[in-house]
């Protein structure tokens, strides 16, 4: 947890991951979304609607620090939910998704601190080639 | 004819009987005679879902055989914010307004498939065009609609667009209206008339409009799930409206061979009730018509069979994702972007297609993999053709989230715009080996490239009264 706890407005640390290893650690304020604290940032992160239909911005959990613990182990399959509050229904990931730690970043804000694999990369193994 | 200024090249104007004042042509044969050879096209231009930092853009691109930036995107006209997802766009006005005096082909209607985001684009200089208007997304859902798809323009100057989703991303979807001002003027429908869209083809002579269906955004906008067609997510009907009252008079189940009914088209011919729909997954072609009682009817046409392939679990469908007619309403061409294929079809009997030609090119199964050393990566997709019929041109991209699922390379490599020389007398395709246009080679990095559109109208635009 970070920034200071004021009584009203408190933040969470994201730790965003990229596929080529490059990371950085932002302060999301309880009040606002993984995606908006990136763009105050100014990182990209890819999005699309912003309502939570297009799953463009798909990040997944890589781990939740619930209660000072270090952190590292994976998440279990009901932790997503836990870790984010969603500003609106996350309609583009179907529950098999939201098991495997996928989260829709334009909508959803942490409750927790955690680290995110982020990037487009992300959003494409939300489905795969039916046929091949 | 040209509508509006082309940058210093005056195109020639001929004589012709039925005298006009508005845009576009008096007839279906009037475009393929005063229409010039097209010298520059319109192409959608995406970044939408990738990791480049960058707006998606139209791209200008210079289809002169003479110039010396021939095959090159010339302007790029980029959009205010990421993540739009350009897809399908349209004029103000096309020849169905040929009667209004003092309106003009002049804007851009170019809406974002993700964000619904609609932008205007005005193009009085055809080369260079500028950025005018932008309708907000929370304007639009304000209407309760989402995922903006076809534009046409409605005779008088106002502007319908169908809209894929309600403003959450679910059904229904609907038609959104804009004044001539780009205004959003209102729902065009009364509610609860149809729960999906997808595109649309009016023929105000006829009275009558049809519209396809794809799926709720939520649905289609992460990619392709099996399990969604098998919920039945998406679509297989088609709707035909009374024009004048937008409503829906009759709806027709395609059935199990007809899933996924994307682009839909009627004749050019004003006088006819005739036209045609790809439906995509089933990768079929129904041909649609008025009976003699009045009823709309729709036959399976044509049908492209599944290719098995060594490399695939199951056989691999053709996945028919665009079709157009040739404006003297004699040929059907197509896309199969799955099999990696061109073709045309003789529809001078249009409950009997036959087939004149095809190309192998690209995706999955395509003789030809490489133009000019490049690579293609995906299968042939988007279409437009010449108003004389003698050049079809096409795309690579079908949807960013679909594209990754099917042709992965694509957006790492970017989308190319390939050309076929086409032969009307005898019914032949030949690919142009020369001709080649690079969406790999775009500064801000590899970009896909999805629906084309002539600055004088083409044959996917323009609509007779
Ligand atoms: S941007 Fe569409 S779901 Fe987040």
């Amino acid at each position: 947890m970070s920034g200071g706890s004021n009584g009203r407005s408190r933040a969470y640390d994201a730790t965003l991951e990229w596929p080529d290893g490059r990371t950085r650690t932002l302060a999301v304020r309880d009040d606002e979304t993984v995606l908006e604290a990136a763009e105050r940032a100014g990182i990209a992160l890819p999005y699309g609607c912003l309502t939570g239909a297009c799953g463009t911005c798909t990040g997944r959990l890589l781990a939740a620090d619930e209660g000072g613990t270090d952190g590292d182990e994976e998440p279990e399959a009901l932790e997503v939910d836990d870790a984010f509050s969603y500003r609106r229904r996350p309609l583009a990931l179907k529950d098999r998704h939201r098991a495997d730690g996928y989260v829709l970043l334009c909508i959803a804000s942490p409750r927790v601190d955690c680290r995110i694999a982020v990037g487009s990369s992300v959003q494409s193994e939300l489905v795969e080639n039916p046929w091949k | 004819m040209s509508d509006a200024s082309t940058g210093g090249d005056v195109e020639p104007d001929h004589d012709h009987e039925h005298h006009h004042e508005g845009p576009g042509y008096a007839t279906p044969q009037a475009a393929i005679e005063e229409g010039e050879r097209e010298k520059l096209a319109y192409v959608m231009s995406l970044y939408v879902g990738t990791d480049v930092d960058a707006p998606d853009f139209v791209a200008v691109v210079d289809l002169d055989p003479d110039s010396d930036t021939y095959c090159e995107i010339v302007d790029r006209i980029e959009m205010p914010e990421r993540g739009d997802e350009l897809h399908h766009f349209g004029w103000n006005a096309c020849s169905s307004s040929c009667h209004v005096e003092g309106l003009e082909r002049r804007h851009l209607i170019v809406p974002g498939q993700r964000s619904s985001r609609l932008h205007v684009i005005d193009a009085k200089d055809r080369r260079n065009p500028e950025l005018e208007t932008v309708i907000e997304p929370e304007e639009v859902f304000e209407y309760d609609l989402s995922a903006p798809h076809t534009v046409h323009c409605i005779p008088d100057g106002e502007i319908l667009i169908s809209m894929l989703g309600d403003a959450d991303g679910e059904l229904p979807g609907g038609f959104l209206e804009l004044n001539d001002d780009f205004e959003i003027e209102g729902r065009w429908e009364p509610p609860g008339e149809i729960e999906m869209n997808y595109d649309y083809w009016y023929q105000p002579r006829q009275n009558v409009m049809v519209s396809s269906e794809w799926a709720a955004p939520k649905t289609y906008y992460p990619g392709f799930d099996l399990d969604d067609v098998e919920a039945g997510n998406y679509g297989r009907k088609l709707h035909f409206w009374d024009w004048e009252n937008g409503t829906v008079e009759q709806t027709i189940d395609l059935g199990e061979e007809g899933q996924i009914p994307l682009e839909v088209r009627f004749l050019h011919t004003p006088e006819s009730t005739h036209g045609f729909v790809g439906t995509a997954l089933s990768s079929n072609i129904f041909h649609f018509w008025r009976d003699d009682t009045g009823e709309y009817r729709a036959e399976k046409a044509i049908d492209f069979e599944s290719r098995d392939h060594e490399d695939w679990d199951m056989p691999v469908p053709g996945l028919t994702t665009d079709i157009l007619i040739s404006m003297d309403d004699r040929y059907l061409f197509g896309s199969n972007w799955l099999h990696g294929e061109v073709w045309m079809y003789d529809v001078s009997d249009p409950s009997n297609p036959r087939r004149a030609d095809s190309l192998s090119v690209g995706g999955t199964f395509g003789d030809v993999q490489e133009v000019q050393g490049r690579e293609l990566n995906a299968g042939p997709q988007m279409i437009q053709l010449s108003l004389d019929g003698e050049r079809l041109y096409w795309t690579t991209s079908l949807f960013s989230s679909w594209d990754e699922q099917f042709y992965p390379e694509e957006g790492e490599r970017g989308s190319v715009m390939l050309k076929a020389d086409v032969d009307p007398r005898n019914g032949t395709l030949e690919l142009d080996e020369d001709f080649l246009v690079d969406w790999g080679e775009c500064p801000e990095g590899p970009a896909r490239a999805h629906e084309i559109r002539w600055p004088d109208g083409d044959c996917t635009s323009d609509v007779w009264q």
